[in-house]
């Protein structure tokens, strides 16, 4: 548990300007699905998830994911944008507890 | 119980139970904001597409989205899904959002993804969770308004929503 938020962003290797390109990008998280007793009812409690994913680029955000109790642990989560000049892609994780989680990458033109 | 009906101590008894126990529960689950409420919520597939698009209807989109899910998912916790739209991403037209839902998972709606011109292309993936066999539908929202679905049934052998 203690790896929680680490998060991992993997850009193509060679970028070229005007390029579309695809991210793909992962956090390490419980995701805690929903327990329930024995008796099937519901327990009711602050589950610890991921309830937004933010993607900015050049500061302009590019993708918004509101992602639900129904997505895996450990997210993983694909995106595309388009490189218009080198500067800095970032991915921020939010979940239900307050915490954020960032990752991100250095967009540069080889 | 034959003398269900009849009013005894032990009946009325559990009749004040019950309505203590309800008033609780309505006491702790009232002063919880609608915003609060989140996104997902444990409802039917048919419930959750009503509170999300309101009853519009949702056109075919086989021509326009490619909806990617493996065939058998053998283990329902992790099912890689992908979404790609043919359709331009300029000012003018482009694809506002991506809803992912899952139709037997009892929170049904997976992810909403916001999209915006600068994104270039409508793409989105993400690994879900599959509590059982059914429909997975991938529906978009063009920035006019226009909604759009295709669905691909996935076998899923072992469960990934527990509880």
């Amino acid at each position: 548990m203690s790896d929680i938020g680490k998060v991992r962003l993997r850009l193509p290797s060679s970028i070229k300007a005007g390029d579309v390109v695809r991210v793909r990008c992962l956090v390490i998280h419980p995701m805690e699905r929903i327990e329930r007793d024995k008796s099937g009812k519901i327990i009711d409690k602050k589950y610890q998830y991921i309830d937004k994913v933010t993607v900015t680029y050049l500061g302009k955000t590019v993708a918004a994911f509101d992602t639900t109790q129904s997505v895996s642990e450990n997210p993983f989560f694909a995106f595309a944008f388009r490189a218009t000049d080198p500067g800095k892609l970032a991915v921020t994780f939010h979940d239900t507890h307050g915490a954020t989680y960032e990752g991100t990458a250095d967009v540069t033109f080889g | 119980m034959a003398d269900s009906g009849t009013m005894t101590r032990r009946t009325v008894l559990e009749a004040l139970g019950a309505a203590g126990v309800a008033a609780v529960v309505g006491v702790t689950a009232r002063p919880r904001p609608a915003a609060a409420q989140s996104f997902g919520q444990n409802e039917t597939v048919d419930a959750a597409l009503k509170r999300v698009f309101g009853g519009k209807p949702i056109k075919d989109g086989g021509a326009l989205i490619k909806l990617d899910v493996p065939l058998i998912a053998e283990n329902g916790a992790v099912v890689p899904v992908s979404v790609e739209v043919n359709a331009p991403m300029t000012p003018q037209s482009y694809v506002k959002h991506i809803y992912v839902v899952a139709d037997q998972n009892r929170i049904p709606i997976v992810t909403r993804v916001a999209l915006t011109p600068e994104s270039g292309q409508a793409y989105m993936g993400a690994n879900i969770r599959l509590g059982e066999t059914g429909d997975v539908r991938a529906i978009v929202e063009q920035s006019d308004g226009t909604l759009l679905q295709v669905k691909r049934e996935v076998k899923v052998t072992v469960g990934g929503c527990g509880g």
